[in-house]
Formats: structure tokens, sequence, C-alpha cells
């Protein structure tokens, strides 16, 4: 049957390093029917129209690698597949996903394509393939296509489906850190690290973030009493509970004062600079409306800062502005708002701006009325009138902080106990004392918005999301354990249970998923295939785990990815095929290849791949591997291994019977391996497999006495216990 | 009867170490013992009695009358809490000097209540005295009732409880059940059952079921594995995957609405779907657990109890209607109405009879004999429910499972929800699993359990926090006396921190923390001490604890390592507050003696007989200093074996017995001028003996001793020296009698050719001590310039100036008296008849400004 269209045959997510690129990726396999006879050079005015209705396409290179260089290739003629992928990268990018990557590759059927882009949430990507059909469609049939509505969708996307900006900030933190991270939810909890290395962020929260302090902080009167009592500077207050209550407690603290609810936040309901009784009344009545009680207090002169301490030192700081416009002599105050405040393209709503749009709130009216204006009026010429004191919080001053002020702000985050905070403090100037100038803190708060300090509206942005990074892995540490990834052919499983074994001889708890289950710590928790990304995960999420060994069919490789991002140890039993991959069309021998290098791409620069040195196509990987590679062999006199230890290689050998190890053309014996009972049947199979796991044991540097000892005890039997 | 003041005394006091209140209570002559009032206060007695029988309790047995009403308010008081289960016995009444005024002291356990008791303890009295109706019923409900409000609940209780089992210091830092335990950087917070290390990502966590059941399924252990499905053959199909038998409900139903569980059959599953999905459009197929409810409590990594529980639920005798039934286990006396009682009333409400409605019962049907009605789905304690220990019964691989739970999700305490036919077997192997984990869970199930043994809930938790010989305290020196006390808890402050202590002090002028004033002001009250007990960077404090504090609030401390007191010599401040004489003052002065731990140490001062006989009051041992080795205490303290400092040689020795155990040369201790100022001198034994309990090694202590620095900047108002145009001028805030001899004493060993000194008297001294004052001087300078003090306290104009001329009449040196109005002016006047060579003492009262005015004049010369 012949068409005309675009029809998506399967949508795969590749959740890991796959046989693509090395992070996550959709891969969709579309059917263009007769649209193989339709290249873009074919199709009046699509140029034209893909051109406009995406002028971001220009900066694609693509095969030409320079600008322009997509255009050409649709000038000059390309497939709906190529299109799509551009197009589908290109929608993501103008919904605040830039870059990534993509390929459209042709399968052995006629009109069908494989097309890869970069899944930054794989909700987000699927919607950006099927709006790029769509566009791509409206295309190709000179149909209206409405890009806006599409891109804002999709924006719609990423704010429901990818990290906020905070939690965001520090993933991009530890990912240039490489250190390996895992979302534990759809929101933004995170995992960092691996297993029992791992540590859990919450947007600015840690898995140390005392749940304690966090309701000390919540409450103000608490958290002020605390903060006094160590000697913090803080506006001494009162709960009041009537408007005559509050002008009572005005009196006693001293005029001028601050209304405010006790439990509001976002600086609602909050009137600073209080000095008459009716000002403190109204504050009281709009104060009570935001909360549940009213909090009067002395008012602290100068400038709102947030500054943001994290273990203990203080990170970031910034200011709030005031906003205030000039009369004109002409428009009102609200209309000086718009003109002068709210033109500011930095002002929106949305997160990605850093001001807030100016609205004449009750706390600005009493502000604007207290300077003789009404909102309707219109102040004269040159007058300047203050519609808001302490907006945004957004003006970085970091550099500027004295000294004791950031030991205080960090003293005071200590005393509440939290590990992260957003300290609040009012002070004139952040670069003298505060006791010189009557500063105070005046809140303390638990899992802190970072946006301030990673986009602030002027000054530097700060490298907050370094800092936490910082904070949880100091020194270096990279959050890793050791990860054992096996693929291959045939002695997958039985290398990687006995390679497990050695692990747990060793003395690290390790998890094992393989083809007979899921093992923790030697006990069988499932039974069934369990060489599966999702079993893999699983293992490297549980937090008890110092040692992953991960088996990895060809299958799961081509339809699921790998489970982890970088790996100690790669192990590639052999190449032969045992597993049919031809309905994924990936079973010629290149991309049998293709498939199992994955797991050598990933080895770690410190790492090792462990390969059989008999199979020249593993040897052909030797030098796609970042780390180290150590061969095994059955047959010592490979040519390979004379070139491999004349460079001061490491090997595992089978010599007279013997297993050697052998770093150069210094040999070590190891064991007989009449004396290894799972090798006892003399199967030259079983004999590779012990040397693949004695190899990966040295790379695992597992102390050559405790890999005797396993060996020589390691029973491969029916049942599935280790 | 009148009652003029009421007090919280809030720490270990002048009474007692208890907690108590303290009134002013004024009797008239017929309320107290007379022959002529005795009929009289025994009809009052008998009228007390008769509103409050049990007041008996807590009288002296037999008493017939009472010395005055004073006292029966006292019983009255007590009584009152005691009925009212608050577990106290301390109280006292004490006559003062104005006859008729007693002070009325009563133990309390919360201040609310102990307040409260007080205040229906004076009805009581007036009710008695005025035979008016009193209504115990209703007082006795009411103090229950704010006792239950105000104490803390049991779980937090019993964390506090096995805190005070370990010596542990305790404070409540709110109403509610937030509570600091150890002190300064050794603190750590509990809030209910959560300590501050519980993570608020893992409590996120915990409340997030679908996320927890994902982790905890990573973690290998057992959950209801499930997943939402679209139809009724994907539930099929999902249920296949999952193994049956199966659980369907709708997802984030409640009250068990459209739930069926233990599906075995494809027929079973897709009809249950249909009646699912009539409730929500996502419905959930979920693996069935089949058993009882059991809660597993996992403190660290240990499983510290397990407790089964049951819903409220009655067995039905085929006689009586639920309600019936309901009302007869009600009956049960071990069934309460709030958290005080192991069990809890059955409620009969809206939700117990939708339960009943659900197996076709109403309130009124009656079950068959032996039917087992549940009244509702959770089993809750206080809903009805019961818990039944079965703590020793829980298998190690289930237990493994459960601990594993809590440590996934990142809980330090977790209360473990299992589902399974028994304990006492793996959960896999029964198809068991874990369906919940909770953070801050209760533990009431736990400790008192209403069938089963209570399980040392409290004091896992402790020890999780800290382990076994660690108490959570700083040392804690706390120091009294009348003189020295500032210079000493200077100097011992001084030598924590050369032992690498960030160390807290308090004083008389301000709070320091690691040598920084965070407040300013009188800062030696039980408040300071608290704050410094709080701050977050302290390792160790030293407490300057003054009377005024003691007699305030008590201390601000349960026990001290080392109490110091340098002296009492001749008094300061005599005549407030009812303490009258120098016994009166060492009485409160001693408090903090009485208050040293049992392995601390009390550093007194052997010369002055008061402070040597507080050896008498200490729980610990005793190090006595005198520059005399022969004086009869010290010879004593060394015959038995025991400490003391003194002087010999121009080194300070100290000594155990016949022992000398180290010698520091006074020549490499600056503040004591080669040894030549006595007072100074002292101070530093005191100081040392301190360091010495501490047990601060010997090299550290002179080498404190060595750098301490002791000026107008660092000490202001303690012997700061000035050259002024070649003349000494000596400034210090000596204000009482011993301080102006130990200060004379002290000059007396300096050469000058004429002396003159500059003083005010504080007019809240008694008129003798401050003729006294200028007595002394009167000896020792040629002249003398008075000056009105800023603050006249009390006094009239002139007034003070007066009794210091007095006190100079007949001086046996002095020739020239001057009087000056102004600090300032009395200064420059001193200053401007020096000449080189001669010697000022200028007493300086506004500390501060003086030191800042002579400084000024200093520089200008």
């Amino acid at each position: 049957m012949s068409h005309k269209t675009i029809k998506f045959l399967s949508i795969t997510h590749l959740k890991g390093p796959n046989v693509w690129t090395y992070t996550p990726v959709l891969e969709a396999l579309i059917d263009i029917g007769d649209l193989e006879d339709c290249p873009s050079n074919t199709i009046p005015g699509f140029y034209e129209r893909l051109s406009s209705w995406l002028p971001g396409l220009v900066e694609h290179r693509c095969s030409y690698d320079e600008r322009g260089g997509f255009l050409r290739r649709v000038e000059e003629g390309t497939w709906p597949g190529h299109i799509m992928e551009h197009v589908s990268l290109e929608l993501q990018a103008l919904a605040g996903m830039p870059g990534g990557f993509g390929r459209a590759r042709e399968v052995p059927i006629r009109g069908v394509y494989k097309v890869v882009v970069t899944a930054w949430h794989e909700m987000v990507t699927r919607y950006a393939l099927e709006a790029a059909r769509d566009l791509v469609m409206a295309g190709i049939e000179d149909k209206p296509f409405d890009v806006a509505a599409a891109v804002s969708h999709l924006r719609e996307l990423v704010d429901d489906y990818c990290l906020g900006p905070s939690t965001g900030c520090i993933v991009e933190a530890a990912e240039s850190r490489h250190l390996p991270f895992i979302r534990l939810s759809t929101g933004n909890l995170v995992q960092l690290g691996y297993g029992s290395r791992q540590r859990r962020i919450w947007t600015a929260e840690t898995d140390r973030t005392s749940a304690i302090a966090e309701s000390i902080s919540r409450d103000k009167d608490l958290t002020k009493s605390l903060l006094a009592s160590c000697g913090v500077p803080v506006p001494e207050g009162v709960t009041v509970k009537s408007p005559e209550d509050a002008w009572e407690a005005a009196e006693d603290i001293g005029l001028p004062v601050v209304v405010k609810p006790s439990d509001g936040n976002h600086g609602r309901g909050v009137f600073t600079n209080l000095t008459t009784r009716e000002e403190i009344e109204t504050a009281f009545s709009v104060a009570q409306d935001e909360g549940s009680e009213v909090i009067v207090e002395r008012f602290i002169p100068g400038n709102e800062h947030r500054l943001l301490v994290v273990g203990g030192r203080m990170v970031a700081a910034s200011r709030g502005e005031t906003a205030q416009v000039v009369g004109d002599g002409k428009s009102t105050v609200l209309e000086l708002i718009e003109l002068q405040l709210n033109s500011d393209p930095r002002r929106g709503n949305s997160e990605d701006h850093p001001l807030n749009r100016v609205r004449l709130d009750s706390a600005a009216r009493l502000e604007v009325r207290r300077q003789g204006f009404e909102p309707d009026g219109v102040p004269p010429e040159g007058k300047v009138v203050v519609i808001q004191r302490n907006g945004n919080v957004s003006i970085d001053c970091t550099a500027e902080v004295h000294p004791d002020t950031a030991e205080t702000v960090a003293l005071a985050a200590r005393i509440v106990g939290l590990d992260i905070a957003g300290v609040d403090l009012v002070v004139e100037d952040v670069s003298k004392p505060l006791a010189d100038q009557g500063g105070a803190i005046v809140e303390v708060n638990a899992g802190p918005g970072l946006l301030m300090h990673i986009k602030p509206a002027a000054g530097e942005p700060q490298p907050v999301g370094k800092a936490i990074v910082e904070h949880l892995f100091p020194n270096g540490d990279s959050g890793r354990i050791p990860v054992v990834g096996i693929s291959g052919g045939k002695g997958k499983t039985t290398v990687a249970r006995v390679v497990t074994r050695l692990l747990e001889l060793s003395g690290h708890y390790t998890g094992l998923a393989c083809s007979t289950g899921l093992y923790l710590d030697r006990r069988l928790v499932e039974a069934g295939d369990r060489a599966q990304w999702d079993t893999a995960r699983r293992v490297l999420m549980n937090r008890s785990v110092q040692a992953a060994v991960i088996e990895n069919s060809a299958t799961s490789i081509v339809t699921e990815g790998l489970a982890y991002d970088r790996c100690q140890v790669g192990v590639l039993t052999n190449f032969e095929p045992i597993e049919d991959l031809s309905k994924y069309y990936m079973d010629s021998p290149e991309k049998r290849f293709t498939t199992l290098r994955t797991q050598v791409d990933v080895v770690l620069p410190t790492g090792v791949a462990v390969l059989n040195a008999r199979e020249p196509q593993l040897v052909e990987m030797a030098e796609l591997c970042d780390g180290e590679v150590i061969y095994f062999a059955a047959d010592p006199s490979l040519p390979v291994l004379a070139e491999h230890r004349s460079k001061g290689g490491r090997a595992v050998l089978l010599r007279e019977g013997g297993v050697v190890l052998a770093k150069g053309w210094e040999e070590t014996k190891l064991l007989d391996l009449a004396q290894v009972p799972m090798a006892a049947g003399g199967e030259a199979f079983q004999a590779e497999n012990v040397l693949a796991a004695v190899a990966t044991a040295r790379a695992l540097d597992i102390a050559p006495e405790v890999i005797r000892a396993g060996l020589e005890t390691f029973v491969l039997d029916a049942a599935p216990a280790i | 009867m009148e009652v003029s003041r009421i007090r919280a005394l809030r720490g270990p006091n002048l009474w007692s170490r208890h907690t108590s209140i303290e009134a002013i209570v004024t009797c008239s002559e017929a309320e107290r013992f007379s022959p002529a009032s005795s009929a009289l206060l025994e009809s009052f007695l008998d009228r007390l009695l008769e509103r409050f029988p049990e007041i008996g309790l807590v009288m002296p047995a037999g008493a017939a009358a009472l010395p005055s009403v004073a006292h029966a308010l006292q019983f009255a008081a007590l009584g009152l809490q005691a009925s009212a289960g608050c577990p106290v016995t301390f109280s006292r009444t004490s006559e003062t000097l104005d006859p008729g005024v007693y002070q009325v002291v009563v133990e309390y356990t919360e201040e609310p209540v102990g307040r409260l008791a007080f205040d229906l303890a004076v009805s009581l009295c007036q009710a008695a005295l005025e035979n008016t109706p009193f209504d115990l019923d209703n007082v006795l409900a009411r103090l229950r009732e704010l006792d239950e409000d105000v104490r803390l609940g049991p779980s937090t209780g019993s964390i506090v409880d096995a805190a005070i089992a370990r010596n542990i210091p305790f404070r409540r830092l709110t109403e509610g059940s937030l509570v600091q335990f150890g002190w300064g950087s050794k603190q750590r917070r509990i809030q209910a059952a959560e300590m501050d290390c519980t993570s608020a990502i893992a409590e996120s966590i915990a409340q997030d079921k679908e996320l927890t059941k994902e982790l905890l399924r990573a973690a290998g252990v057992p959950v209801p594995w499930g997943r939402t499905v679209a139809d009724a053959d994907d539930a099929w199909a999902a249920a296949q995957e999952i193994g049956l038998p199966v659980v369907v409900k709708p997802r984030d139903g409640n009250q068990g609405k459209g739930v069926a569980v233990n599906l075995k059959s494809e027929a079973e599953v897709r009809q249950a779907f249909d009646v699912a999905s009539e409730f929500r459009d996502d419905v959930m197929v979920e693996r069935y657990l089949p058993g009882q409810d059991f809660r597993v409590l996992v403190v660290g990594k240990q499983l510290v109890a397990a407790a089964r529980r049951d819903p409220p639920q009655v067995i039905g005798d085929g006689v009586h209607t639920i309600r019936q039934l309901v009302d007869q286990v009600n009956a049960d006396p071990r069934r309460g109405e709030g958290h005080a009682t192991s069990l809890t009333k059955i409620r009969f409400d809206e939700i117990a009879l939708a339960t009943l409605a659900r197996q076709n019962y109403n309130a009124d049907s009656v079950p068959p004999r032996g039917a087992r009605v549940p009244l509702r789905n959770n089993a809750n304690l206080s809903t009805g429910g019961s818990a039944t220990d079965v703590t020793d019964d829980v298998h190690p691989e289930l237990a493994a499972k459960a601990v594993a739970a809590a440590q996934m999700v990142g809980l330090d305490i977790c209360g473990v929800d299992v589902v399974c036919e028994t304990v006492q077997r793996p959960l896999e192997e029964q198809g068991g699993g874990i369906v919940e984990v909770n953070a801050a869970p209760g533990l009431r199930m736990h400790l008192q359990p209403s069938f089963g043994k209570g399980r040392a809930v409290g004091e896992a938790v402790i020890s999780t926090m800290y382990p076994d010989g660690d108490d959570g305290r700083i040392p804690v020196v706390a120091v009294a006396g009348t003189n020295g006390k500032t210079t000493t808890v200077r100097l011992i402050s001084h030598l924590f921190t050369c032992n690498g202590q960030r160390t807290g002090m308090t004083g008389t002028d301000g709070v320091y923390i690691q040598g920084k004033r965070i407040d300013t002001g009188d800062c030696s009250g039980p408040k300071s001490a608290r704050n410094v007990l709080l701050h977050p960077d302290v390792d160790a404090a030293v407490l300057e604890t003054a009377r005024g504090g003691v007699l305030r609030e008590g201390l601000g401390f349960d026990r001290c390592n080392v109490a110091v007191v340098t002296n009492i010599g001749m008094g300061d401040h005599l005549g407030l507050a009812y303490i009258n004489t120098v016994e009166d003052l060492a009485v409160v002065k001693r408090v903090i003696v009485e208050n040293v731990a049992n392995n601390g140490t009390a550093v007194l001062n052997a010369t002055d007989p008061i402070v040597a006989r507080m050896a008498e009051s200490c729980p610990g041992s005793v190090t006595f200093f005198a520059a005399d080795p022969h004086h009869p205490v010290m010879a004593t303290q060394f015959a038995q074996g025991r400490r003391g400092l003194y002087v010999e040689g121009g080194d300070i020795v100290a000594a155990e017995g016949s022992t000398v155990v180290h010698r520091i040369p006074l020549s490499g201790v600056p503040l004591t001028r080669n040894g030549s100022i006595g007072f100074q001198v002292e101070n530093v034994m005191a100081a040392t003996g301190a360091a010495w309990a501490i047990g601060i090694s010997w090299e550290v202590i002179r080498q404190g001793l060595a750098t301490f620095v002791s000026d107008a900047s660092t000490a202001p108002g303690r012997f700061n020296l000035f050259d002024y145009k070649g003349a000494t001028l000596i400034a210090d805030y000596g204000h009482n009698p011993d301080a102006i001899q130990a200060l004379t004493n002290a000059i007396a060993t300096m050469t000058a050719k004429r002396r003159s000194v500059v003083i005010s008297g504080a007019g809240d001294r008694r008129d003798e001590d401050i003729r006294q004052q200028t007595r002394i001087l009167g000896g020792a300078f040629d002249e003398v310039i008075l000056y009105q003090d800023a603050c006249q306290r009390g006094r009239a104009d002139g007034e003070v100036l007066g009794l210091l001329r007095e006190g100079l009449q007949g001086a046996s040196r002095t020739r020239n008296v001057e009087e000056v109005r102004g600090e300032f002016l009395a200064i420059d006047t001193a200053l401007a008849r020096l000449s080189p060579g001669d010697l000022c003492l200028i007493l300086v009262d506004q500390v501060d400004e003086a030191l800042e005015h002579i400084a000024k004049r200093v520089k200008e010369a």
C-alpha cells in the first residue's frame, strides 16, 4: 500500500550509553513510505517554509560541518527522517534545551529509518519528535504549522518533566565533575553517585539536611530566639493578636517597625518601616490574611540580602533591588511602572526572568501613598517615587560581604542546624560589620532557591551548584563504587557470578544483576532474567551496595542502553552471536561490533577493559578504551598478546594447564585449572570464563590469594545462590 | 494572707536541686501560730482537710496545727500537683527576718502546672479561711489537663528519660517536643521520635508511598509491587506479571472504597477492575500480602522493637449487639481517653459504622458467637486498636529486611509496617512484605504495648546519638565569690583556650564566645549560662555565677565539673533579697558547690572560713588554695592526701598530700607582677586549681599563665595600670570592703611618694559597707577624692558622700579629702595633682567610659 506520510513504527527510549552515543536518546523507527521518492529538493517551497518556520536551523552544521550546512542539505535534497532529526532538536532548543545529538539512518527496508535524538526527558523528546513529524508533513503538504504553539507546549513539558533550575545547576556541576546521577522521582529528587557512595539531593536540600533543622527554620520565633541566644543579631519582635496589640507592641519595640505574617513567604504581606498607628493597623489586617499569626518587629534599616551558606561556608550573596519610577509630569504611577519598570526585558513571571514584574500590591500601594501619591496620580516631572523596596533579591554582591558577616551567617545556619541555608540579612552596607549599622538576620531558610545566584539580575553568577557538589563530595570524591559491566556472547553470566563471588570474598557488599536473577549480598532476591537495565539500575540505587556486577545482554544494550554512565571494568567474553537482533536490524557483524563496543566505550580512564584476545573484533576495540586493557587468552602464543605485553600490558593466560598472571613479560602462576571445580569438565569455554573472571578480579585489584580461594571453592550449580 | 512575689526557680537553687516555685507570703497575726490564734488555725486546718483530704498525704504526720497559713499553702500547692499526677515531693517554708513574712518553696515538674497549682492552692487556703466552697475535682481536672498539655509526650518523654538515666543534660527548646541534649558543641536535638540527623529528604521519601516502594524494591525488600492498569485485560496481564494473589484498588483511594483483596482468578481480577474503576480512573493492581499488621521499629541499624497491631475489634457472643460489645470492651480500666494509658477506648463513630456497614452489620447487629468484628481498618492505638509486643519473635532475616528498608529510605528512626502471617519466618517464605516506612513513628506501642513487654526504645535512640560513656557534657566551670571572680573566670577561660578548646565565658561585663563578646551588660545569671551551653561552637564553658541569678532563677545548669569560690570575706550587696548576713550570702554562693558533679571538684579558698566550710557541701572532691601551706585547713587537707595549691619560694605549688605535683614560678605569671599582687596570686591559684581538676596538662597551664594579659582592654576595671607623667595610675572597679582591702594590700607593696585615691560609693550597699570602704582607704592614702556616683540607687543626693566621709573620720593617714561632682571631673582633679613618682588609685564606676577618659588623658600627657 502506498502512502506519502511519516509513520512511527516504534519509539525506543535508550536510557543510558547506547549504540549511538553516551547519553540517553529516543530512537524512532519511522516509515516514510513513498516519500522515499520525494527528497526535499523536489518539493516546491519546502526549503522556504522550513527555513522561515525555524530560522535557527541555519546554525545546524550537519555533515558539511559549517554554518548553514544542514539547510544546504535540504536545498540539495535530503529525506524526511534526516529533516525530522534536525527539526526535533531545533524545537527542543527553542523550548530551552539547546544542543544535543541527532542521527538518521536507513535500515535494510525501503522507506524505513531510525531517527535518533537526545532525550532530555522521554516525554519532552517524544513530543518533539511528534511535533517534528507534523511540522515536516505540513512543510511537505504546504499546510500551515503553528511553531509557537508547539514550542510553548514543549516548554510546558520541559517545566513539568525536566529538573528545576536549582536542582539542574547542582546536577550540572556534578556532571562537570563526572559524578554519575540518577533521578529517583519525577520531581527533583536526584541521587548523585552510585550505591553506598551515593548522596541525595532534592532541590537545595541534601540527605544530611536535618528535618528538625527545617522545622526550626520554619518557626521564625524559635529561630530568632536561638540566634539571639548565640549572639547573632536579630530584630526583636513579638507576635500580636489584634491591630491594637500591634500598635502597642510597636510602641514597646520603638518605631519604625515591620509588620508581617508569621508563616508567609515570598515577602507577601510584609510591611516595613511603619511609623504611624494607622499604617501599623492597616498592615496588621493585610498580614493577617497572609498567615496565621502576625509579628511586629524592630525595623532594620537597609537592604535585604540573601546569603547562601553551604557546608558551613558562605558561598554566595545577593542584594534586593529597589524599584522606583521617575515622574514625567504626564503619566500616572501605574503607567510609569509599565513604562519604566516592566518594559525591562529582564522582568517577567517565568523562572527565566531574573526580575519579577512590578505589581502595585497592597504593600506597594502603602509605600506610594506614604510618598503622597495615588496609583492613578501623576507625579511631577523628575520626582522619584519608590514603588517597592527590596523587590527581587537578585543583584549579586558575593565579593562585597564583610568576612565577619560571612562568619555570622554561617553561624546562624549552624545554630539552626542546616547544612545548606539561605540566610536573609538586612543591612545598609554588606561590606561593613553588622554591629556598626544595626544590621540583623531576619530569617534562615531551608532548601533555599538558587536562581538568584545562578542567574542574578546584575553581577556575577556564582558557582553555587559546584559548592553544593563539593560539600557533598569533598576532596575529589568520585561518588563511584566499582562497577563491572559484562557483555559479549556466551559465558557472561558465569563470569559475572564468579566475579561477584570474588568481590564478596574481598569484603564488598555486592549487587549482581544477571540472567539468573538479582543478587544482593549473596542472597538471591529475584530469580529470572535480570540482565536488564531496570535491575542494574536498582543495584546502583541501593545504598548498601559497595560493588556492582552487571551483565548486559546485547538485546538490552540495543533496546535500553546501559544502566551506568561509566564503569570501572568492562568485560567482553567473546564475539559469538547468541542473541537474535535481526528485528532491531542489528544482526550484521558491523552492528554487533557497534553494540558490544558500547561496553568498552564507557570504561573510565582509571578503569580496565577485559577482552578476549582470541577475538579479532574485540582486539580491535582495545583502542576505543579510555583506560587500560587486560587480555585473557587460552592460547598464550597469540601475536596480539606479544605486542600488548611488549608494551608492559597485563594479561591472564593459560599455560600448561595453569592460570598465569602476566604483566609485560613477567608471569606469575595463580593456580592449576584442575583445581577449579567449574573448569573440571575440561570444556574450553569454562577455561575462558575462568580466565575472564581472573582478569576482571585483577582489574579490581583483588588479591591473588582471594582469587585462588574463590575459584577453588566456587561451584556452578543449578541452584541460583552464590 | 498575701502573696507578694512568685518566682520560678528553673535550676538548682538555694533550697534544693528541684525546679521550684518560690513565693513571698505574708501572714497576718491571726494566720500564724500563737496561743491566741491556735484555735482559729485548728479550725482552718479542719476546713482545709475537708476541702482537700489528700493534703494529709504530704503533710507531716499527726500535725494538729501548722505554724502558719503559709505552711498550709506550701502543702496545698505540693498536694494538688501530686494529686494531679505530677511526680513532686519537695516543699519548704522558711521564715524571714520580717515577722509574718515567709518564703514558700514548692517543687514543680512543669512550670505552668506549678504556677497554676500555686494559684489554686492560694484559692484553696482562701476558701478554707473564709469557709467558702472549693471545687476540688474541677481543680484537679484543670491541673491534669494542663499537665498533659505541657509535659512531653510519651515518645519524647521516653527518650528524655533515657537521657536522664545516662546523666545527659537536656533542655526543652519549645513548649512542644523539641529537646536539646548535651551542651555546646556536643549538643544534639530530638523532636518526638526524630533526631537532628534525621534527613528531611528521607522523610519526604517516606511520605511518597510509590517512591518508597520503588526504593525498597531496589534494596531487595519485598513490597506489594504493582502498577496502574488501563483496562480489565491489562489488569489481568499485570496480575500475571506480579504473581497471584493480587489486590485491585483505585489509586489514592480512601477508606478502602473499591478495594478488592486476595484475588486469585482471572474472573475475580476482571470483576474487581470494573468495581474499582467506578471510584477512580486510575486503578492499581498490586501483589496481595496475606497476614496481619506488624510494626517494626528500627533505630540506627538495629531492630529495637516489634509489635503486632490489631484494629479495634469485638468478638461476637451471639447475644449482645455490637454496641453492647464495644461498651463491654471499653469498660476495661486500661482503656483511657488519651495517651496516658496503654489502651484507648474504641471510638464508636461514623468510621466505625462505615466499617461495620462493609461487613453488613450495624450498631445493633448481633454477630454470631466467635465472629471477629473489626471496627476500623487501621490498627492505631489512638482509635482503640491494640499492640502486642513480638520483639523477641522476629526472625533475623525479617529484621534484616526491615533494617534494609530504613537504610534505603535513609531514616535513622523508622517505623516499618510489615504485613505477613508471622514474624517468626522470613518474609519471602510466606509472601509477606513491607508496605510502608514511617518517619517520626509513635513509640507508645513499644513503650507500653497493650500486651507483652515494654521495650527500651528511648535508650536505643539515646545510644545512637551518644555512644557509651559520652554524656554530652562539655567541661563547665562555675565561679562565685565576692572578689576576683572576673579575673579568675577570664584566666580559666584562657587556660581552656590554650588547651585548644573553644571557650564560652560569662561574666558581669558580657558573654564571650572564643573571645568575641556576643552580649553586653551583666551576664552572670542563668540565662547567659544557658546561652553559652546552647552555642554550637563551645567546647568548654566558664561561668561567673552571681548571687542575683541564683536567687532569681537558680543555676543555668544542673551540674558543673568545677565550682570555684574565690572568697566571701565581709560580703557585698548584703541586705538585699532576704540575704542579710555573710552566712546568708554563703548559702547562695554555696549553691554551685552543692551542684558539683560526683566526679567533679570544688576549688575553695582555704583562708576564708566561710568558703572553707563549703567543702562539706561538695558531692565531689575539694581542692583548697591558700598562700600559706601551713594554714590549718591546708595542713588538714594535705594530711588527708588531698589536693591543694599554695605559694612557696616564689612558686605556686600544686600538691596532693605530701607529694608536690607541680611548681610554677610566679615570675612566669605576669598577672601577679612577680607575685607582688596578693589577690592576683589567689586568683591564679584558683584558676590553676580549676584547670588541674579538668585535667589540663601542666605544660598548657604554665604556658597559659605566662601568656595571660590583663589590661584595660582585656580586663576593664581589673587592676588596670597606667603611667601618667611618671606617676602610676591604677583603675579598678572594686566596690566592697574586701576588694578595697585587697587593692590596698596590693598597692602597699608598690613604692610611691604620695598616694591618692578617687572613690564613689554605690547606693545599694549597706551604710556600714560604704563607711567601711573609706575606713580602709583612710589608713593607706594621703588624699581622697570623693565623687557622686552616676546612679544613686535609691539614695538621696549626697547621702552616699556623707557615708564615705564618715568612714574617713579619724583616718590614720588621709590628710586631704575633697568632694567632686561627676566621675570625669574627679579623675581630672586627681590627675592634675599628680607629680612623677606618685601613685593614684581610681575606683571607677562607669567602667568603660571612665577607662576611655583615663586613656585619653594618658595619651594627651
